[in-house]
């Protein structure tokens, strides 16, 4: 038993201690040193900052060359692969085009109010600061997606600038040496952006899951409209780490378990084919907006005076409305009570109508019988004369004429 | 005397293979630590410093290895030191393993060096997680580990090859 502990201890005493054939630092010391250069570093040693500092410098640089031959025959594949799928990606672009051209169309004038509108509420920002830069590194390891460019301090690049690729969000540099700067990928499980989801202007933080992937958090409980098969992210601008409204990817519901919590984000761009990229800083535009504003405040309050004013006039019109409504609501009750009235009265009238004619007809038939009595044998027919025949018309004319007509 | 001369520089070049591909693979862009593969990577660094140091010790030094760590922090963008402490002490491991093994064995090593990347990958986790507030993935983590494991044996063939052919040419 003794006997095995001290071979163990010779041997760990042989490996760290001992330097070995062609060994100028033993194991041990040089393991003290990174300890050192850990705590250091943990602590923000200055001598360790500045040597960080002088040892990025130095290997991004080399970094770069090392890795032309490898970024040499990734083009290389690369374009012989574009140069195959050529044909089939014009034909899908021209079409694509033609859409294009309309919505572009489109985007302008809603890019114009948004512009106005933004201005009103003082969100609108300007790029005061705009720089391209090449990627000399595309470092994505497991524990850090990140890449380097080729511009640092001396370009006026600071912590905290956004990187873009085309307008898409890329990242934001982290890191700012004399000559470079690394840029955290939106990609990195470390970076939480701030993003809004639409439609429906859902909030929600998002995080990086995969090379191409995102995840959002913060979203528990929201109810993402189910019709909808996609969803854009955009960069809210909350905490103001990132001017709202810059694109970063799409949501495909079809991909996502609907009641999954956390939703995963494809991203527009590919970071793994980035070449150039747009550093850029935003801020408000103040001193157009201060000049803009005071012509700006005139016309607006003009115009709501005007609003005011046609919104006092409409409220009136709208009382106005309600009285007539009333109004014309009693009318048409009386309306409709005159109306049952002279339907009733018209009844009347025929029913006395009809008595009249029926009493005229009486009268003229008690009359002609009277007269009858008195005049009858004057008109009526008999052997001795050639008169008229008892109730024949001439008969009874003869008898209302109360005898023969002369 | 020509010839002689030759011969020397293609030696010292064959001799320098393990220190060029430890630093071509910790500065070059294609990183087989994160190939892009979705469930696929592997730690090449590890095996090449792991292999070297068991089968050859002299081929990397340890002053080498120190600063192929330095530099593999500053590329990957970890705390300054950590990449370094990892490889030596898996030097360490190796060095070790060397001092005891008898009758060497392939499967051994392998065990060995699975035990060993197993315990400096948590390490690493550790001082990543608690010290410097890094979020990092189980997942990925568990996947490097199996398949750098995996890849030990394949390498170790080509390394054993390489050797070979060196010790033929000289």
């Amino acid at each position: 038993m003794e006997r095995n502990r001290d071979d163990f201890v010779i041997a760990i005493r042989s490996a760290f201690l001992k330097k070995g054939t062609q060994q100028r630092f033993s194991l041990l010391a040089l393991i003290f040193f990174s300890i050192t250069f850990l705590i250091l570093g943990s602590i923000n040693y200055k001598p360790i900052n500045n040597l960080k500092k002088i040892l990025k410098e130095t290997v991004y640089l080399s970094s770069f060359i090392v890795s032309v031959p490898e970024n040499l025959l990734g083009k290389t594949y690369v374009n012989i692969y574009n140069h195959f799928s050529h044909y089939e990606e014009y034909k899908k672009i021209r079409k694509e085009l033609e859409i294009l051209k309309l919505i572009d169309l489109n985007n302008q004038i809603l890019n114009l109010e948004n512009i106005k509108y933004k201005k009103l509420i003082d969100d609108y920002f300007v790029k005061d600061n705009e720089t391209f830069a090449k990627v000399l590194i595309d470092k994505q390891s497991p524990f850090l997606r990140s890449i380097i460019i080729n511009k640092g301090m001396k370009n006026n690049i600071k912590k905290g600038m956004i990187i873009l690729d085309e307008g898409y969000l890329v990242g934001k540099v982290i890191e700012v040496n004399y000559l470079t700067s690394r840029v955290l990928l939106i990609s990195d499980i470390n970076s939480k952006i701030p993003v809004s989801i639409q439609p429906g202007d859902i909030q929600a933080i998002m995080s990086g899951k995969d090379k191409q992937k995102g995840v959002l958090q913060y979203i528990k409980g929201t109810d993402l409209k189910k019709d909808n098969q996609e969803f854009i992210v955009v960069t809210s601008g909350a905490g103001e780490v990132f001017k709202n409204g810059i694109p970063i990817g799409v949501i495909k519901m079809e991909e996502n378990d609907i009641n999954a919590d956390d939703k995963i984000v494809n991203f527009y761009r590919d970071f793994s084919q980035l070449k150039y990229v747009k550093v850029v800083s935003y801020s408000q535009e103040l001193e157009s907006l201060d000049s803009l504003s005071k012509k700006d405040s005139n016309q607006q309050q003009g115009k709501i005076k005007e609003t005011n004013q046609i919104n006092e006039t409409l409220r009136i019109l709208k009382e106005q409305k309600k009285i007539d409504i009333e109004v014309r609501a009693k009318i048409e009750e009386e309306n409709f009570i005159l109306k049952n009235t002279i339907f009733k009265l018209k009844n009347e009238l025929r029913i006395s109508e009809q008595i009249i004619n029926q009493n005229k007809t009486l009268s003229t038939d008690l009359k002609y019988l009277k007269l009858d009595l008195l005049y009858g044998a004057k008109c009526k027919k008999n052997f001795f004369n050639k008169l008229y025949k008892v109730d024949s018309k001439k008969y009874k004319a003869c008898v209302l004429n109360k005898g023969l007509i002369k | 005397m020509n010839r002689i001369k030759k011969n020397n520089i293609a030696h010292s070049l064959y001799s320098l293979t393990p220190v060029i591909l430890l630093f071509v693979s910790v500065l070059n862009e294609i990183d087989f630590n994160y190939s892009g593969l979705k469930y696929f990577s592997f730690n090449f660094a590890y095996i090449l410093i792991f292999y070297y140091n068991l089968k050859k010790s002299e081929g990397l030094g340890f002053g080498l290895v120190f600063i192929a760590g330095l530099l593999n922090d500053v590329v990957i963008g970890m705390p300054i030191g950590l990449s370094s402490l990892i490889y030596l002490l898996l030097c360490g491991a190796a060095s070790y393993l060397r001092n005891i093994t008898l009758r060497p064995n392939l499967m051994k090593d392998c065990i060995f060096f699975l035990m060993t990347i197993l315990t400096l990958n948590s390490l690493s986790f550790l001082i990543l997680t608690f010290i410097f507030s890094y979020e990092l993935n189980y997942l990925d983590q568990v996947i490097n580990i199996i398949f750098t494991f995996i890849f030990y044996l394949i390498f170790s063939y080509f390394f054993n090859l390489l050797e070979e052919f060196i010790r033929e040419r000289s």
